[in-house]
């Protein structure tokens, strides 16, 4: 029979409740950048430099191929090896969530761009629109239109993927959970207080995502 | 003011342009007429640079646009063009699709572009529909925004590709009579266009394309009543 006990944690309930913010963070920060990181990806890849097209295939290929957590104690721990920069843990969550992110993202961009019909190209082509104004005032907003309910799905998975942060020492909703645990000897109690406040945040998202696909539908 | 000289274009080895050439002077209406597959759209794309030629030469204003170092962004502002699938941005009203190009691209200001933006809609009649997006237009209207778009790029000729082949049919008229309109203001047209009344009554001269090759140059009343080539004749009989 298990016996759950929450009263012992409950003092430390505030301890984890301040990992909400941190994990917010995380989320958000890299969500952001990450979003600039694929739209200049997929610009290279939709672009006609070969290089530049072959180069952000191959990034997006190596991002999407190994692990998350591979790719995150790898940075933290070879920056200060390679560049002697003493990276810090939220610099180095950051760093790579960006550049996981950045990878996907591109990914839904490049098919947001590619459901806008060809024809708006010949058309500004035909106003001597440059390619660069092209893609940043008429193909972009589309694009961005079309892939809003896929960000929403990738700051959920990158939400929950945050929680790796924890593993280099972010203080996170998940950290101070497990410290909350092996401090009282108590491991079920503050881990599904944990899992209910991530399980709490992607509803609110999910919910979120809802209501705006509603209003661009209706829009 | 456009010249075509000796145009050839083939898309892998299918030539589909054999060597046109031809002068379309300031101020004409010409219509472009053949049957499906003769290669009315390539010739007509040919003049703003949208296929480029595999050989031969545009000018345009007497300057040669597809060799050497040329601003093909400058001549295409003055050469406007109308597709057949309008072609809008959707994410923008009328009004936005309209000013976009000459604010962006001819760096009017806001004021000016939308003063030019608020004329042509009017020009097309589409005064009330300035704050629209393209999804609730009719294609009629869709169409004739598309026009006024081109127009504001004041352009000196604007080149057609079968405006109304996308339309129902009642709503080819309005189109047609913005056409017309703009016909009589002396602007310079080229229409790829099915619709022989229209091209009988509109323009100047016909260019009739069969297999890449321009069978027959005639004025259109010339080339309505009597044909000089035997397979504009039999066209004609076809389509007529
Ligand atoms: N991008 C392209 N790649 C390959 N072939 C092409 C391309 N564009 C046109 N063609 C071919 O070139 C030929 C002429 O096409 P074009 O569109 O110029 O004809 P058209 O006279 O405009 O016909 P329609 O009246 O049906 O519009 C056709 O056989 C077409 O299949
Ligand atoms: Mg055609």
């Amino acid at each position: 029979m298990i016996f759950l006990d929450f009263e012992r944690i409950w003092p430390s309930l505030p301890y984890i409740l301040q990992g909400i913010p941190v994990t917010l963070s995380y989320t958000g920060v890299s969500l952001f950048l990450g979003f600039f990181w694929g739209a200049v990806l997929t610009f290279c890849k939709v672009g006609q430099i070969r290089v530049l097209q072959w180069a952000a295939g191959f990034y997006t290929s190596i991002f999407r191929g190994t692990p998350l957590l591979l790719q995150l104690i790898l940075i933290y721990h070879a920056t200060p090896q390679l560049t002697g920069y003493d990276i810090s843990i939220w610099q180095a969550g950051i760093l790579t969530f960006t550049l996981n992110s950045g990878a996907y993202v591109a990914e839904h961009i490049r098919g947001g761009i590619n459901a806008v019909d060809k024809g708006q190209m010949e058309a500004a082509l035909s106003l001597g629109i440059p390619y660069f104004m092209f893609m940043k005032d008429i193909i972009l907003p589309q694009a961005i239109r079309n892939i809003l309910p896929s960000l929403v799905n990738e700051s959920i998975d990158l939400l929950k993927e945050s929680a790796l942060i924890s593993v280099i020492g972010g203080a996170d909703i998940l950290r101070r959970a497990n410290i909350v645990a092996s401090e009282k000897y108590l491991y079920f109690e503050p881990l599904l207080v944990a899992g209910a406040l991530y399980y709490i945040l992607v509803m609110v998202l999910t919910f979120g995502a809802r209501l705006l696909e509603k209003k661009l539908k209706t829009s | 003011m456009i010249r075509l000289e000796k145009i050839h274009k083939s898309f892998g080895d299918h030539e589909v342009l054999k060597g046109i050439s031809g002068d379309i002077p300031q101020g004409e209406v010409l219509a472009i007429v053949g049957p499906s597959g003769s290669g009315k759209s390539t010739l007509l794309r040919s003049i703003n640079l949208l296929e480029n030629p595999t050989a031969g030469k545009v000018y345009i204003d007497d300057i040669c646009i597809n060799e050497g170092k040329i601003d093909i962004k400058k001549i295409r502002t003055k050469v406007g063009m109308v597709f057949q699938q309008f072609n809008l941005f959707p994410h923008m009203t009328s009004l936005q699709n309209v000013i976009y190009a000459p604010l962006k691209v001819k760096k009017l200001s806001f004021k000016k572009a939308e003063a030019l933006g608020k004329t042509f809609l009017k020009k097309v009649g589409l005064s009330d529909k300035a704050n629209t997006y393209p999804p609730l237009l009719s294609g009629g209207q869709k169409q004739r925004v598309a026009i006024a778009r081109a127009l504001a790029m004041e352009p000196e000729a604007i080149l057609f590709d079968e405006p109304t082949s996308a339309l129902d049919p009642e709503m080819v008229k309005e189109v047609l009579s913005v056409m017309k309109e703009l016909a009589h203001t002396g602007m310079t047209m080229v229409i790829v266009t099915h619709e022989m009344g229209f091209a009988r009554e509109v323009a100047d001269r016909i260019w009739f394309l069969d297999e890449g090759h321009l069978v027959e140059d005639s004025s259109s009343q010339k080339f309505f009543t009597s044909p000089n080539s035997a397979r504009a004749k039999a066209f004609l009989e076809k389509v007529l």
